[in-house]
């Protein structure tokens, strides 16, 4: 009988498999390779695991963090990345310049332009390029509208990650709007591939001209009622207030930028600290705050969302007439030398390394992402925490996976 | 034979026994009619003899019946409710106004996959379900719905509301138990966390209404709130009415309390494995919980199925039997005529529509006017009647309510729920009581001394 070496399923009593199935699995599949990998996949009595992700409602993306808790306590967690990698590096640096660049809207599939701009720009250093004015001015300001749309997101997500329904729908209106507004002038909704090396790809057109003032008119009131579900519900406040707190020194140290480092106090906002494109020319504030918790990043979003209204406005009066792009030949061969070039873009710093050997291909072409260093902060942030409170820190820290995994 | 045997082989638990109790049950009423057209005087003696048997048996078919549609209500007005917060457009595709989507909702979950996970322990994977529902209709046994419309008249009702109601957790621990996944374990433990603690204020708020009207009978305390709206407990127990209705909130496992099936946390709590009908009981179960906790809330502070204001004792004195021939000709004749009436207006204001356009609208319009008139009169002849339609009309405003939140407010943690139970609402309830129970002794003095 051969039977006693197979086991009856679980599903249906009168099926034998092979094997034993059902018991779960060791994570990970492999022993130990660490020091951290050994302490970390130790259980102590009274722990388990719990997987969250990569395919989960809540983690904005694929992003897996394995849990160890303890109840409902989180005792340690331990990030998995690389669900979403596609070797954007490499396969940057067999492609053509301007192949590029459609290559980095996907890594920031929310702002796709903030993946754009930094990457053109460091070509243009390398080429020695000048932009047109008005080129500069069009990138301005579809970057604003594209920050705006981010924020507006990273607010509803935040409070359906907190469990409400309603402020997510509320901030699609303003995102579909404003993704409407830039589909017009780029013909995409959501990986615009709208820059261009010495310039940007259209100019405005008459739809988006006037669909915009209609948006303007009345985007600031908008916005203002969106945010009264949450900043004034006792609720969120409380759910978020001294939640995942960040002192300054610490967030620096992480590597921290954009509205999460200036949420902890540090006014660096690299359109103010080292200034690119038209922005000298603008008038608008750097919002901080000083709390660093999960509640004051959320707030300053809603802060920046005011300031970005702002620099739309001045850049709709001081358009310059005049060419969107600069001439350049088609085959691109930059001289051999290295430029770095960083934007600050909604969830940070988004910066590109590119070294160029004279051919038509980038040598070697570094992408840094703000998500990713934000996300190392998990372990600081989740101290002595419950397992909601992971996903409200996440939803504050606000990160996009294209960019983390790249 | 052997048809059967493998057609019975391959059903599921719950098919196998919906398949022997639905012809016992057909077999049984048969039987009754058959013995009723056989032996009538003798039956019927029968059944007088043992009238509270028979009430008892029909009250609980009739309940137990009742829940489906309500539940089927209930989760419409929450799609609409909840889209038109969110400013969608909500279901709009089945049924007018896409009022029927939730029956479609019913039969999607009777024809999917009833699916068991590998490692669940499959006895108590398919009871877990049938344990929520059977104490969610349990406690809707003793909820009167209008005078006379009521399952059993206990003198300990409220007890056994409570008794029954925290069964719910043990269906949902069973649940979260043998799911054989984390999730659902973290969520049936939330849950017994939540209920249990819940469940503490939950039963001290009512004592104050209870020192009142010193009975448990719900019967009894819906008819000593008769009279005006100013009868209503609530005005004597706001805070019993408030610290109840949160604690209520927390025991149906509705937003901001819904820990339990936190979507953004635990994915689907205790009902993550769950699929098939066995998912449609827990989904029933819930909306059949906040009609309850509605209904309790209503029984209890809002005077249950009394209207706000004494209703003037009318009667139109119509017999129908009366009429005669007339009747008849006022079936044959009303409807037609009535018809042609409320087509006539669309016609003469609308020549470019077809002529049936107006047909259908004024016959539309027609039957409007006679449901209207029909529970018109129902409502002024009978006092059940009455009684329902304001029981209905003030559970579903509580029940909007539920709905409401949902759509406004974000989930709690589950350490600021356990502070808010412990910390606050029982210390309330307590006070709530000392006052009620303080009250009562001064007037009591009072009244005796002078």
């Amino acid at each position: 009988m051969k039977t006693d070496t197979r086991h009856a399923s679980a599903d249906d009593p009168r099926v034998f498999l092979d094997e034993q199935v059902g018991i779960f699995e060791q994570i990970p599949p492999y022993p130990p390779q660490t020091e951290r990998e050994a302490e970390f996949y130790t259980l102590r009595d009274g722990e388990m695991f719990i997987n969250i992700g990569p395919h989960h409602p809540s983690t904005h993306g694929v992003l897996r963090v394995i849990m160890k808790i303890d109840g409902e306590n989180v005792v340690d967690l331990d990030p998995v990345l690389g669900y979403l990698h596609r070797g954007v590096e490499k396969l940057c640096e067999n492609a053509d310049f301007h192949h590029t660049i459609a290559y980095m809207d996907p890594l920031e599939y929310v702002a796709s332009l903030f993946c754009e701009w930094p990457a053109v720009m460091a070509y243009e250093k390398l080429l020695d390029v000048e932009v047109p004015r008005r080129a500069e001015y069009v990138r301005v300001l579809t970057g604003e509208l594209n920050r705006i749309s981010s924020h507006a997101l990273a607010m509803g997500f935040h409070a359906l990650d907190l469990g409400g329904l309603t402020p997510i729908l509320y901030s699609f209106i303003e995102r579909d709007e404003i993704v409407e507004l830039l589909a017009s002038i780029t013909g995409q909704r959501m990986l615009f591939n709208y820059y261009r090396i010495g310039g940007v790809n259209g100019d405005l057109n008459h739809d988006f001209m006037s669909r915009l003032g209609t948006w303007m008119s009345r985007a600031a009131t908008h916005i203002e009622a969106n945010t009264g579900l949450l900043n004034e519900n006792e609720i969120f406040v409380r759910r978020n207030r001294g939640l995942g707190a960040m002192d300054s020194q610490t967030a620096l140290r992480m590597c921290w930028t954009g509205p999460n480092l200036r949420a902890t106090g540090v006014p660096f906002d690299i359109r103010r600290a080292h200034p690119y494109s038209v922005y000298p020319e603008l008038d608008f504030d750097v919002p901080t705050r000083s709390e660093g918790d999960a509640l004051a990043r959320y707030l300053i979003r809603i802060d920046e969302i005011k300031q970005s209204l702002r620099i739309i406005d001045q850049c709709l009066h001081e358009m310059p007439d005049g060419p969107i792009t600069a001439k350049l030949p088609r085959l691109l061969r930059p001289r051999p030398g290295r430029a770095f070039a960083s934007v600050e873009g909604p969830r940070g710093e988004y910066a590109i390394y590119a070294v160029s050997d004279g051919t038509d291909q980038p040598f070697r072409f570094r992408i840094h992402d703000p998500s990713f260093l934000h996300l190392q902060s998990f372990n600081l942030l989740m101290e002595g925490r419950l397992i909601a409170d992971w996903m409200a820190i996440n939803a504050s820290l606000d990160p996009i996976m294209g960019g983390v995994d790249k | 034979m052997t048809v059967v045997a493998r057609t019975w082989n391959r059903l599921t638990l719950p098919g196998k026994v919906v398949f022997t109790v639905v012809p016992l049950l057909v077999v049984l009423a048969v039987a009754l009619v058959v013995a009723l057209a056989l032996f009538g005087e003798a039956v019927l003696e029968i059944l007088g003899a043992n009238l509270p048997i028979v009430r008892f048996a029909v009250a609980a078919t009739a309940i137990l019946l009742m829940t489906i549609p309500t539940a089927f209500l209930i989760i419409y007005m929450e799609m609409k409710g909840i889209a038109l917060m969110n400013l969608r457009i909500g279901p709009d595709r089945v049924g007018p106004f896409g009022s029927l989507l939730s029956v479609v909702h019913g039969l999607k979950v009777l024809m999917k996959e009833d699916f068991t996970p590998t490692g669940a322990d499959p006895t108590v994977f398919t009871l877990a379900p049938v344990v929520v529902y059977l104490s969610a209709v349990m406690a809707l046994l003793v909820i009167p719905f209008g005078p006379g419309l009521f399952g059993v008249d206990m003198n300990i009702a409220l007890l056994y509301f409570f008794a029954v109601g925290g069964l719910t957790v043990v269906g949902l621990l069973m649940g979260g138990w043998a799911s054989f996944n984390k999730y659902s374990l973290l969520g049936g433990l939330r849950s017994a966390a939540q209920i249990i603690s819940y469940e503490i204020p939950l039963t001290l708020s009512v004592v104050g209404v209870l020192i009142l009207a010193g009975t448990m009978s719900l019967n009894q305390l819906v008819q000593n709130q008769a009279g005006w709206f100013t009868d209503w407990y609530i005005w004597q127990q706001p805070l019993g009415a408030l610290i109840f209705f949160i604690a209520a909130t927390a025991e149906a496992n509705r937003t901001p309390f819904d820990l339990t099936e936190a979507d953004s946390e635990i994915v689907a709590g205790f009902a993550t494995e769950y699929s098939g009908m066995r998912f449609g009981f827990f989904f029933f179960a819930e909306y059949v919980n906040v009609f309850i906790v509605s209904a309790l809330m209503v029984t209890l502070f809002f005077g249950g199925w009394n209207a706000p204001f004494p209703f003037p004792a009318t009667s139109l004195e119509l017999d129908p039997a009366s009429l005669g021939i007339g009747l008849l000709l006022l079936i044959a004749i009303v409807p037609v005529v009535a018809t042609l009436v409320f087509a006539a207006p669309f016609w003469l204001l609308r020549p470019a529509w077809p002529a049936w356009y107006g047909l259908v609208i004024g016959f539309v319009l027609f039957n409007l006017v006679a449901v209207a008139a029909v529970v018109g009169w129902a409502y002024v002849s009978f006092d059940w009647v009455a009684g329902l339609v304001w029981f209905l009309v003030k559970t579903y405003f509580f029940v909007f309510v539920f709905v409401w939140m949902r759509g406004t407010l974000p989930r709690v943690r589950i350490d600021q729920l356990m502070n808010f139970a412990w910390k606050w609402l029982m210390e309330l309830a307590f006070i709530n009581i000392f006052i009620t129970a303080g009250a009562i002794l001064v007037i009591d003095a009072l009244s005796s001394g002078s």
